[in-house]
């Protein structure tokens, strides 16, 4: 097989395919203006047609899939096969590598169309916030492609934390700012009631949307709504093309949620077509959304310039604890992903950061790749998974995917060890 | 080729109770085939701004929107269909529809029945029904198809779907790839809504196969402009389109 042939030529959207309604995004009650109205500010207009596009199948422009070819996808679909035999499981696990993209992580899928689309549109800068740093990293890279500039708000702590990869979005071009940060009303409003404030995903989000309306930038979305869930979709349209051509099919899916985008972009090509009977969502249990957010309509950032979502969510204002895995910190959960938990259509698992670190080593010693800590959460639900087939002796085939690797989370690695060894 | 039908909304008692009645009372002249009518609700929350505006308008003014909907009854013999939110209604529904019933209704909508209630939607249908009432549902694009086309032969006197995730807000779409994909699934009369005022979005509808529009946004838009005289304007100017592909 061609790879070009593995790289699907649509992505796929779960709408239409929902077991009931999505509920619409809305404004809240009493607005004073629409956000709904907003977003033809915020988002490139083709981004936005396909947020709301009901279309199952939607193309994927040849310029992008092009430039997919260029960064490396298909990505690999590995067999673990030193994890099982540790494990001594029947089961076998395979597993999407997201990693091998040059950025290090899935996020890159979306980041590339959205750059396309506001090119295409005549955009000449691009603003976005960034957590952990992966998102940021891909933007500046998709902004660079496509000759945009981009501004980046990283949160503070791991602007601080994480300066390598600070350093990766400014060798590609990008201007990184430390949020909250002076820069925005919103910043500046944070900074003075609390100086030391070290940011979080929620508040350089609304930053970022600030600072794009401000100047007439547009924002690019890394994580929840609908369409970065519809562009991530190539990663399960891949692994299908791949599971069919070894003549395998996974029976368990298994992934890790920040917003929900790697796991659905994984699962839900495979939940639509009817492949496989478990699809397993993994969060961290010290931001505890699965087992203790309430299911109702809520805001995608702090400060609420995006319209309300019907979603999982700890609320807009929760603040998370410092955990390594900083994708992981978002206090939501994708509406058509929330959805799907509802209905028991996906299962859950939380696991503590010990937990998962411990699941990490396993990884790194038996497969030799050092994952990122967001991903360490689906390692450590497939290693509970494969013991369990062992406990029963099923055989089953087990897939997960491997969203990012961790080899700029190593001095997160190096505490852990101190903390947990 | 058969009548391009024209839904026209309008908020019960909006903007004053007076031209309210001349607006349906013109409306229906102009070539309005059903009415719908809002009746306020505690949040108009799939609405957009223009129409949240008028129900706020409204709210204060009135103490009996039945009333109203009598009033329309007088000066219109076409169908009236009441729109609002079942969320509000649900603890006392069988007297809601009742009295909807006695003041003239001929149907009712809940934009919020699929969405909020779609576990047990045909026991709220079979009520609708019971009373004498049409149930018109309420699709849009974030209904899935097997849903639409499920309840698409219950909704009478036609299908509503909305383009648009709430009304008035303008979004960029492809109305006539949603068009197309909807009716070839839905049998009955499909009538399209939701921020559908600008004239391209709605002869893309109608070369895609709709069998009307429903507006209310634009009438809204029009009487805080220009009041009365530019709303009904706004009704002939949406006839004439859609007289162009009857
Ligand atoms: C490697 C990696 N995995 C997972 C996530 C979580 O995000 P999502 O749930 O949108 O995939 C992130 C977010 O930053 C990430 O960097």
């Amino acid at each position: 097989m061609e790879l070009s042939e593995v790289l699907p030529k649509y992505w796929y959207n779960i709408v239409p395919d929902l077991p009931r309604p999505l509920p619409p995004p809305r404004d809240p009650k009493g607005a004073e203006f629409s956000r709904i109205e907003l977003l033809n500010k915020i988002m490139p207009k083709e981004v936005l047609r396909q947020q709301f596009t009901t279309e199952r199948f939607v193309k994927i422009p040849e310029d992008v899939r092009d430039r997919y070819l260029q960064i490396g996808r298909p990505t690999p679909l590995m067999r673990a096969k030193r994890l099982e035999e540790y494990l001594d499981t029947p089961a076998k696990i395979y597993f999407k590598f997201e990693g091998a993209t040059p950025t290090g992580s899935h996020k890159i899928n979306t980041a590339i169309p959205q750059a396309y689309f506001a090119y295409e549109e005549g955009v000449d800068h691009v603003v976005t916030e960034t957590g952990a740093g992966q998102w940021g990293t891909a933007v500046a890279l998709a902004a660079s492609m496509y000759g945009l500039r981009s501004t980046i708000f990283m949160v503070k702590v791991s602007y601080e934390h994480k300066p390598m990869r600070r350093v990766i979005m400014q060798l590609y071009g990008g201007q990184v700012y430390p949020s909250p940060s002076d820069k925005t009303n919103f910043g500046r409003k944070i900074l003075s009631e609390n100086p030391s404030n070290t940011g979080s995903l929620g508040i350089a989000m609304s930053e970022a949307i600030e600072y794009a309306l401000e100047h007439g930038y547009r924002y690019l979305v890394g994580s929840v709504l609908d369409v970065v869930l519809l562009h991530q979709s190539v990663i399960g349209l891949e692994a299908m093309n791949q599971f069919s051509a070894i003549g395998e099919e996974p029976d368990v899916l298994v992934g890790c949620v920040g917003g929900g985008s790697n796991f659905a972009g994984f699962t839900y090509p495979f939940i639509g077509a009817k492949i496989g009977s478990r699809y397993i969502a993994v969060g961290s249990a010290e931001v505890p959304k699965f087992s203790k957010g309430e299911y109702r309509y809520d805001f995608p950032d702090t400060a609420g310039l995006l319209p309300m979502v019907k979603m999982l969510t700890l609320g807009k204002d929760y603040v998370p604890p410092s955990i390594y895995a900083g994708g992981l910190r978002y206090h939501g959960v994708a509406p058509t992903l929330s959805l799907l938990l509802e209905d028991k259509v996906v299962e859950w698992r939380e696991y503590s950061e010990r937990e998962i670190f411990e699941a990490a080593k396993i990884f790194a010693e038996t497969q030799g790749i050092v994952p990122a800590p967001e991903s360490a959460h689906a390692i450590k639900a497939v290693i509970d998974l494969a013991r369990e087939a062992k406990k029963n002796k099923e055989r089953i085939t087990i897939a997960f995917n491997l969203s990012g690797h961790g080899l700029l989370d190593l001095t997160n690695y190096q505490d852990m060890m101190v903390r947990y060894s | 080729m058969t009548r391009k039908l024209l839904v026209s909304y309008m908020t019960l008692g909006y903007p004053d109770e007076k031209s309210f009645i001349e607006f349906v009372k013109g409306a229906d002249e102009l070539g309005t085939d059903i009415f719908e009518l809002g009746f306020p609700p505690s949040f108009a929350k799939y609405d957009g701004p223009a129409i949240r505006r008028s129900y706020e308008d409204v709210l204060g003014k009135y103490g009996d929107f039945f009333s109203l909907i009598r009033k329309a009854r007088d000066v219109t013999d076409k169908k009236i269909i009441i729109l609002t939110y079942l969320e509000d209604f649900v603890d006392n529904l069988d007297e809601f529809l009742e009295r909807l019933k006695e003041s003239g209704a001929t149907g009712v909508l809940f934009p919020d029945l699929l969405i909020d209630f779609s576990s047990d939607y045909k026991v709220y249908i079979n009520k609708i029904a019971g009373h004498g009432l049409d149930p018109t549902l309420f699709t849009s694009p974030s209904v899935p198809d097997r849903l639409i086309a499920e309840v698409a032969p219950l909704s009478r006197p036609f299908l509503y779907y909305g383009v648009r995730p709430t009304t008035g807000v303008i979004l960029p779409i492809s109305v006539d790839a949603l068009v197309k994909r909807v009716r070839s699934f839905v049998k009955n009369k499909l009538i399209l809504g939701f921020g559908l005022n600008n004239e391209d979005d709605l002869r893309r509808a109608l070369e895609s196969g709709a069998d009307g529009v429903a507006i209310g946004t634009a009438y809204i838009e029009s009487f805080e402009n220009g009041g009365l005289t530019q709303a009904l304007e706004t009704v002939k100017r949406m006839r004439s389109i859609l007289d162009e592909y009857s």
